[in-house]
């Protein structure tokens, strides 16, 4: 480590390269602080790791009973449990990450005012936490395509790039909701209206051709539009994707995520003078 | 080679009262306009009231806020030597824990591997290092966290107040680690109000004052200058001009304490007699001379003050050449501890002194006589009533 410059708050922003290089650099924070999230969630609980399984099985046979038994939802041919589950995979995903990612700097006050390092670390680990998640809900998911004789294809491959996808998303939404947080706690307390919201914006507990033709445009705004029906394609319906939707999610993400990052450098500067 | 450059930097705050949308907001400035160097393997002390800037500095060295105006360059790595306990996870064992707060602080998981050891055995907690740190005692907690932090290897490193954690055994191992940092060549910044520590281990001190630098140059000089603006005291412009004028007349060279059999001491015991001998060089006379040694505590408050005056009553004249004086004590009244001595020379009319000595030494003072309060005096007892003497000791009628 050669020579540090601390700038202005004003202009310390302004200097990417500098940021990344120092966020290589604490790469072994952002590998311990995960491990020890996955590690410490689960203990001091009878269940353990099971919970991990169990938790996007009973979401699963709760939409189940609601949206399909009693509303009757329709889902594109596809049986509805496997329908939700594999909607309900990157939705929890996004939910979980961002939720817990926009309350991690206020959460951790203490180690903020102390200690320096990269701050955007405590979103990102959530993210990491969250893919964590994703693959044991995964290895659920090949339970229940063999339960419900779905064969599983060679376009699988596809669900990489669009997890990938789906994690910036989920930080690009972290990064700016923890840095407004820092000064307004009005982000935590409207969070949970926000996120439900949101899931009713998204194609999860619906199928994606039910959204009228006129909203189609706007609908796809929301990249959560394009990755969920995009999942629910690779997943449950043998891997046609449907361009249009994803091709917009890929385009808002890569202009949100770099601007959500210049966001929060510019609030990180000054944060643990208002946190 | 310089190390840390402050390059004319302040930090502006600002204080909101009520919510926000009230909007009432005032500006302060935590520091102004400072600007200062340290050299490698320099040792910086920066000391100051509270609210003088000292935390500001070190927050804006250790990256946790940034500057409103002005760039700080550094020439390596930086740690802050903090007890780092907030970084631990509670139900996490104490090994893991190492590596939490250890990563936290920009160490390697490779690095901490390998100084797993010696960061266990610096903290004392070897037998409880596989358990919880939620079962560990404020004690233990404290100490594993400083514990990581004298660890970290760096070029430069930042210590605040170090000599508030953990006990005495420990403290001391925090000191020789700071030595041995030291001597192998890192350049230090060294935040305390512990003026003693500040004497004897650095190289250059500096003096803040309302967010700037009031003075920056030679420990005793800028501790000199400290204890002016805390001393209630304060010599009116005139008077300091006048002792200004008469300054260099005679210097305080030395002050050493005398044992019983004429032998140099360090220590003594609570209510031994004490010998504090004053060693002055004089240059030109100096009539009405007042002598004073000093007693501080390790913050700087003075505890007592011995003066020639009180001594003889008489005037002293300082002639040219050098000169001793002793004040001696029959019971030293100090509780155990370590005190820092100064001393002083000045006119009994003038209010500013000729000489200000603030040095390095200080008294250790050993547990003799018990002390239950703040000091020991002499005394002795005997019954005021003679018959209730007479019924203690029936065997006498």
């Amino acid at each position: 480590m050669g020579t540090v410059v601390i700038r202005p708050a004003s202009s310390a922003w302004l200097h990417v390269a500098e940021h990344l290089a120092r966020l290589r650099e604490y790469r072994d924070l952002l590998l311990t602080l995960s491990l020890h999230r996955i590690s410490v969630r689960y203990k001091q609980t009878s269940l353990g790791v099971l919970w991990a399984v169990l938790q996007p099985l009973l979401m699963m046979t709760i939409f189940t009973a609601v949206f399909s038994v009693l509303a009757r939802m329709p889902s594109d041919g596809v049986p509805y449990a496997l329908f939700a589950y594999t909607a309900l995979l990157p939705w929890t995903f996004f939910s979980t990450s961002v939720t817990n990612g926009t309350n991690s700097l206020v959460s951790h006050t203490q180690l903020i005012t102390k200690v320096y390092f990269p701050r955007e670390i405590l979103p990102i680990t959530y993210v990491v936490v969250a893919l964590f998640d994703f693959a044991i809900g995964f290895l659920v998911l090949l339970g229940l395509l063999a339960w419900f004789h779905v064969p599983l294809t060679l376009q699988i491959w596809k669900l990489v790039p669009v997890v990938a996808l789906l994690a910036s998303w989920s930080l690009a939404v972290s990064l700016v909701l923890a840095a407004i947080q820092v000064r307004f706690r009005d982000v935590g307390v409207a969070l949970p209206v926000l996120v439900q919201l949101w899931m009713f914006a998204s194609p999860v507990i619906y199928p994606l051709s039910v959204v009228p033709e006129s909203w189609r445009s706007w609908y796809l705004l929301n990249p959560m539009a394009g990755i969920v029906s995009a999942c629910r394609d690779i997943l449950a319906r043998g891997g046609t994707l449907d361009g249009a939707p994803l091709r917009a999610a890929v385009i808002v993400t890569a202009m949100a995520l770099p601007a959500a990052y210049l966001f929060f450098k510019r609030a990180e500067a000054t944060m643990a003078d208002v946190i | 080679m310089i190390d840390v450059r402050f390059d004319a930097v302040s930090k502006r705050y600002r204080l909101r009262h009520g919510p926000r949308a009230a909007g009432r907001e005032q500006e302060f400035w935590a520091i102004h306009d400072v600007s200062f160097d340290v050299a490698q393997g320099e040792t910086l002390g920066i000391i100051g009231h509270n609210g003088a800037g000292k935390s500001t500095i070190l927050k804006l060295l250790s990256r946790i806020t940034a500057p409103t105006t002005g760039t700080i360059t550094l020439n390596g790595r930086l740690a802050a030597l903090i007890e780092v306990g907030s970084g631990f996870h509670p139900e996490l064992t104490g090994r893991e824990n190492i590596f939490l707060s250890g990563s936290i602080l920009g160490m390697k998981r490779r690095e901490i591997a390998r100084k797993l050891d010696r960061i266990i055995e610096f903290s004392g907690v070897e037998r409880f290092i596989d358990m919880p740190v939620k079962w560990y005692s404020s004690g233990m907690y404290v100490r594993l966290g400083f514990g990581v932090a004298a660890h970290l290897e760096a070029d430069i490193l930042l210590v605040d107040e170090v000599l508030a954690v953990g006990d005495a055994a420990f403290q001391a191992r925090c000191c020789d680690r700071i030595a041995e940092l030291r001597r192998a060549g890192t350049t230090m910044l060294f935040i305390s109000h512990d003026l003693t520590s500040i004497a004897r281990l650095c190289d250059r001190a500096m003096l803040m004052d309302h967010g700037r630098i009031a003075l920056a140059g030679a420990p005793a000089d800028v501790i000199r200058q400290y204890q002016h603006l805390v001393g209630a005291a304060c010599a009116s412009e005139v008077a300091g001009a006048a002792a200004a004028a008469r300054a260099g007349a005679a210097r305080v060279a030395d002050v050493t304490f005398i044992g019983v059999d004429g032998e140099a001491i360090a220590a003594t015991y609570t209510g031994d007699p004490l010998c504090a001998a004053v060693d002055i060089d004089v240059t030109a006379p100096v009539h009405d001379a007042v002598v004073e040694v000093f007693y501080y505590t390790r913050d700087g408050r003075t505890l007592h003050c011995q003066q020639s005056t009180a001594l003889s009553g008489g005037a002293i004249t300082l002639v040219p050449g050098r000169r001793r004086i002793e004040f001696t004590c029959d019971a030293m009244g100090l509780q155990p501890g370590v005190y820092a001595i100064g001393a002083s020379i000045r006119e009994r009319a003038g209010a500013g002194a000729i000489d200000w000595w603030y040095g390095s030494r200080v008294l250790t003072v050993e547990p003799g006589k018990s002390v239950r309060g703040y000091f020991y005096a002499p005394h002795e007892w005997r019954w005021a009533d003679a018959r209730a003497a007479i019924a203690h000791h029936p065997a006498d009628v």
